[in-house]
């Protein structure tokens, strides 16, 4: 079990004020319907009133903290999983089936409670705030507009106030059946801190990642460069957060390397290549990655790199003598290269290795070459004479 | 788990800190007792009693006046235009031009109109005229413009000893020391208002039942204004008087909303320091919830059934009957009584506009209504309908009495005379005559035949008012059984009101809700149990 904070500060203030008030105004106002008596008649008025000028003031608040903070998402309905979760609540609950939706940060509600969380918002809530206010101020010829009687609005308000009890009750009850124990969700919306098992607080951890790139990649809208921009960032908060550190130092030294670096999937497409790489094959990262490395050979050397591809992937690892390449441009290199399959989750999913370019080497063999057959030439013309 | 307690400690405070701060502005609110902050009064503390004349040094005043006219022709000596005004005022004419729905403007009043009590003055004048402020208006024919005719003393005596006598027309009794009363004189007192105003009807509170006797000298416990042991306040400190017209509209006899005495014109319109109490006066008469009782002391009339009147004892003599408290139950002259103290006032919607059951209207309700207090919820004085409506309360007089079943009206009986034979019903016990001789003599048509009906009639209350400890509390009327309002179903009133409909559905959603947890719950333990076992016989 890892906690994983869901509900902020104001989040939780907002939630048990809010029921806090509503509860009194529940209590209050039921007296005042002549349910029973508890306060009595004048105390209920009074603080019912007052009770709802607070809640008044609650909502102007909280509805500026949707506003600022974005948090208003949360309740754009959605039909996705809906029956799901209805579903779940109906029959899974009780053979311990998997919850059908997972409670993260930017997902709080399943698609049930986004539904009817809006719909008090939207719908209950304004109804109490309206009828309230018209019972309050319109009752009495005092402001040229008046009501021919409260009972039309007595009767809205007194729906709403059972409807808000029916929800307050299934609200409670539903509390024990989502969290890990019956009080967790209640004690979670009390600290802010969610108690999940691990793979829940992965996802939700992922997701806030996700969320925070996205985030910054919007910002950053107009760098062309922006993948290798992010990554570095990314690296270096990682960095210095000492997250995975070891493994940065030994990617910069590929990253850097005089070598060419490039690592092919199964299916044979470029996965990652260094600068290094790139220089030497004249291409540029968006024209290679996701490419083939049929590209870089002519008809017969593919072939055979084919073959040493196959070997590769069997396990092997070849340290491999001088290869022609073709360049973007048509133009032809030879470099040295090394190939070692590449492991993930114990399965070889793809390939890397080093190229060393022998180019200049190549060509100034050749060039003795040809120096050594013309001396041999002008020997035998010597002979000859 | 610091942290924990942390925020929801924090969570508290906030939430209360609202409900303190309320609480705190609200026991700066709490009422502060007496002096009470009114406009157009002034305290009996702060005021010079001093009478501004001495009345006894008057020499006029002390010559041997040989008849109460005598009397008036010494005041009107210096008061030399006063009687221009009284005579001007409905106290002296017992009637005045109102407006009456459908009916138009007519000339209302004493003179004229009807009730549930001794009916009308109508061939009874000299009996009845004991409470007019004239001297001589033995019947119709009474001089109205005769200044000497008017009774100054029966407002002005201060010394307590001027009476008129029974049956006299409106005469002093002889008893009375004229000289003593007439230097004697001042403003008017409860004591002067209160011999006509406590004892209309026939006797003490038989009609207001928040005007009687004990309001002569009331505690506050009674009546929170008159009380002496309070401010002690006179009638006419509400009753304001300009040149003897007075404050104050009486619906037994009135239907417009004009020159009212109100609660308002000293605590204004917001007299309370709450908002939600004073917002309650838009649609609430103070009265509603001030008079939360009347008839606190002596007991008041509250059913008069006369058709049982006539009833004579075996020397033909006739017969008294009393209740338990003392109270009649039964004249042989007047019939059957109810009577009832500390009443519970009945709650109607008034807009200060009444209507009035003439002599000569038909009768279409039953019981007839003798007078009509306009209103409703509705009403909110927007379309001329007098004032804003509001809830009042009432006292309700019914009762029984002759009517002319051919002709489809109320009768005006000839009731009094001095003597047997003359037709009066109190002399001869003969409806028929009485009602023969009282409809002639307004010349009016009467069938031969009477029989009773059964009447309603209207009397909004306005004294009695109690201390502020005892006024209605919400739960008065914001309940849901047996409310004060319980009858006045015009309008949704919250803490009474109630959809049945909403509130089954309300309940049942609740229950199911419930219901669906709690089964729900159930299975998750059974289910997940057998799941848990299976599980870990796999393992």
């Amino acid at each position: 079990m890892k906690k994983i904070y869901i509900y902020k500060g104001f989040e939780r203030f907002w939630h048990w004020s809010q029921a806090l008030i509503i509860g009194f105004l529940g209590l209050t106002g039921f007296e005042i319907h002549g349910s029973y008596k508890l306060f009595g008649f004048d105390h209920a008025v009074r603080w019912h009133s007052t009770a709802a000028w607070a809640f008044l003031i609650l909502i102007v608040f909280a509805i500026f903290w949707h506003i600022t903070t974005g948090e208003w998402r949360q309740y754009i309905p959605t039909t996705k999983l809906l029956k799901e979760q209805f579903m779940y609540y109906i029959g899974g609950i009780f053979q311990n089936a998997p919850h059908p939706t997972n409670k993260t940060v930017y997902n709080k509600f399943n698609p049930l409670q986004r539904m009817i969380y809006l719909g008090l918002k939207i719908l209950v809530i304004p109804i109490m705030v309206l009828t309230g206010f018209l019972y309050l101020y319109f009752h009495y010829p005092k402001f040229g507009i008046e009501l021919d009687g409260l009972h039309s609005v007595a009767l809205f308000h007194t729906f709403g106030a059972y409807i808000l009890l029916a929800f307050v009750i299934a609200h409670v009850y539903l509390t024990t059946v989502t969290g890990v124990k019956p009080l967790s969700s209640i004690k979670a919306m009390i600290t802010g801190w969610e108690e999940m098992d691990e793979a829940e607080v992965k996802k939700v951890v992922e997701e806030e990642m996700e969320v925070a790139l996205l985030d910054i990649k919007e910002k950053f809208k107009a760098g062309a460069e922006k993948s290798d921009f992010l990554d570095e960032a990314l690296e270096g908060v990682e960095e210095r957060l000492g997250v995975v550190k070891r493994d940065t130092k030994f990617r910069d030294a590929i990253r850097n390397s005089g070598a060419g670096y490039f690592c092919i999937g199964r299916d044979g497409l470029y996965k990652e290549v260094n600068e290094t790489w790139l220089k030497l094959y004249k291409y540029k990262r968006d024209e290679i990655i996701g490419k083939h490395y049929r590209l870089s050979r002519n008809e017969e050397d593919f072939k055979e790199l084919e073959a040493t591809v196959q070997r590769v992937l069997q396990g092997e690892t070849i340290n491999h003598g001088e290869v022609k390449r073709i360049c973007k441009d048509g133009s032809i290199g030879y470099h040295t290269l090394t190939l070692s399959p590449v492991l993930i989750n114990e399965k070889i999913e793809c390939f890397e290795g080093f190229i060393i370019d022998t180019t200049d080497k190549h060509l100034a063999e050749k060039e003795l070459l040809k120096k050594q057959i013309r001396i041999e030439e002008k020997l035998k013309d010597r002979k000859n004479k | 788990m610091k942290k924990l307690l942390v925020i929801i400690l924090l969570m508290l405070l906030t939430s209360f800190l609202v409900f303190a701060l309320k609480d705190i502005s609200e026991e700066d609110q709490q009422p502060v007792d007496p002096p009470v902050k009114v406009n157009n009064y002034v305290y009996k503390a702060d005021r010079n009693t001093n009478p501004r004349v001495d009345h006894s040094e008057f020499e006029i005043l002390k010559q041997e006046f040989k008849s109460a006219h005598d009397v008036t022709a010494a005041c009107l000596s210096c008061h030399n235009r006063t009687h221009l005004d009284v005579m001007g005022t409905s106290h002296w004419l017992w009637q005045r031009s109102e407006e009456l729905k459908g009916k138009g403007v007519v000339p209302l009043g004493k003179r004229n109109i009807l009730n549930n009590f001794c009916i009308g003055v109508s061939g009874s004048e000299a009996t009845c005229t004991r409470c007019h402020i004239g001297y001589g208006y033995a019947d119709k024919n009474f001089n109205f413009d005769e200044p000497t005719n008017i009774d100054c003393l029966v407002c002005h005596d201060n010394s307590g000893t001027y009476k008129k006598a029974k049956g006299g027309a409106g005469y002093p009794d002889e008893s009375v020391d004229l000289n003593y009363v007439a230097q004697n004189i001042g403003t008017s007192t409860r004591a002067n208002c209160g011999v006509c105003h406590f004892w209309g009807g026939g006797g003490n509170n038989v009609k207001h039942g928040d005007l009687e006797i004990s309001m002569t000298e009331p505690t506050t416990e009674i009546d929170v204004h008159m009380g002496i042991d309070g401010e002690d306040m006179q009638c006419v400190e509400c009753h304001t008087t300009e040149r003897h017209q007075m404050a104050g509209k009486l619906y037994a006899l009135s239907s417009e909303n004009k020159n009212r005495a109100t609660c308002e014109q000293c605590h204004t319109n917001t007299p309370h320091k709450d908002k939600l109490l004073n917002e309650h006066n838009l649609r609430v008469a103070c009265q509603t919830c001030h008079i939360p009782v009347y008839a606190k002391v002596n007991s008041t009339k509250m059913w008069w059934d006369w058709s049982t009147a006539g009833r004579l004892d075996e020397n033909g003599n006739q017969i008294h009957e009393s209740d338990a408290d003392g109270n009649h139950n039964y004249l042989s002259i007047k019939g059957n009584f109810v009577y009832d103290d500390h009443v519970i006032p009945e709650y109607y919607w008034f807009n200060g506009t009444a209507n009035h059951q003439l002599i000569t209207d038909k009768i279409d309700t039953v019981p007839v209504q003798m007078n009509t207090l306009y209103g409703s919820y509705k009403d909110k004085g927007t379309n001329g309908s007098g004032g804003v409506s509001k809830i009042w309360p009432v006292k309700v007089h019914r009762g029984k009495q002759i009517y002319d079943p051919v002709n489809k009206t109320l009768i005006q009986p000839k009731l009094w005379s001095k003597n047997v034979g003359d037709s009066a019903y109190w002399k001869d016990f003969d409806w028929n005559k009485a009602a023969a001789a009282g409809m002639k003599y307004l010349g009016l048509p009467y069938s031969g035949q009477y029989d009773f009906i059964e009447t309603e009639m209207y009397w909004p209350l306005n004294h009695m008012v109690s201390k502020k400890e005892k006024s209605l509390t919400c739960v008065d009327c914001h309940t849901r059984h047996e409310g004060r309002l319980a009858d006045l179903t015009d309008f949704y009133l919250p803490g009474r009101d109630r959809s049945a409909f909403l509130d089954g559905f309300g309940i049942l959603v609740i229950l199911g809700t419930l219901l669906g947890v709690i089964i729900h719950a159930v299975l998750r333990r059974i289910l997940r149990k057998k799941c848990f076992f299976q599980n870990e016989s796999i393992k």
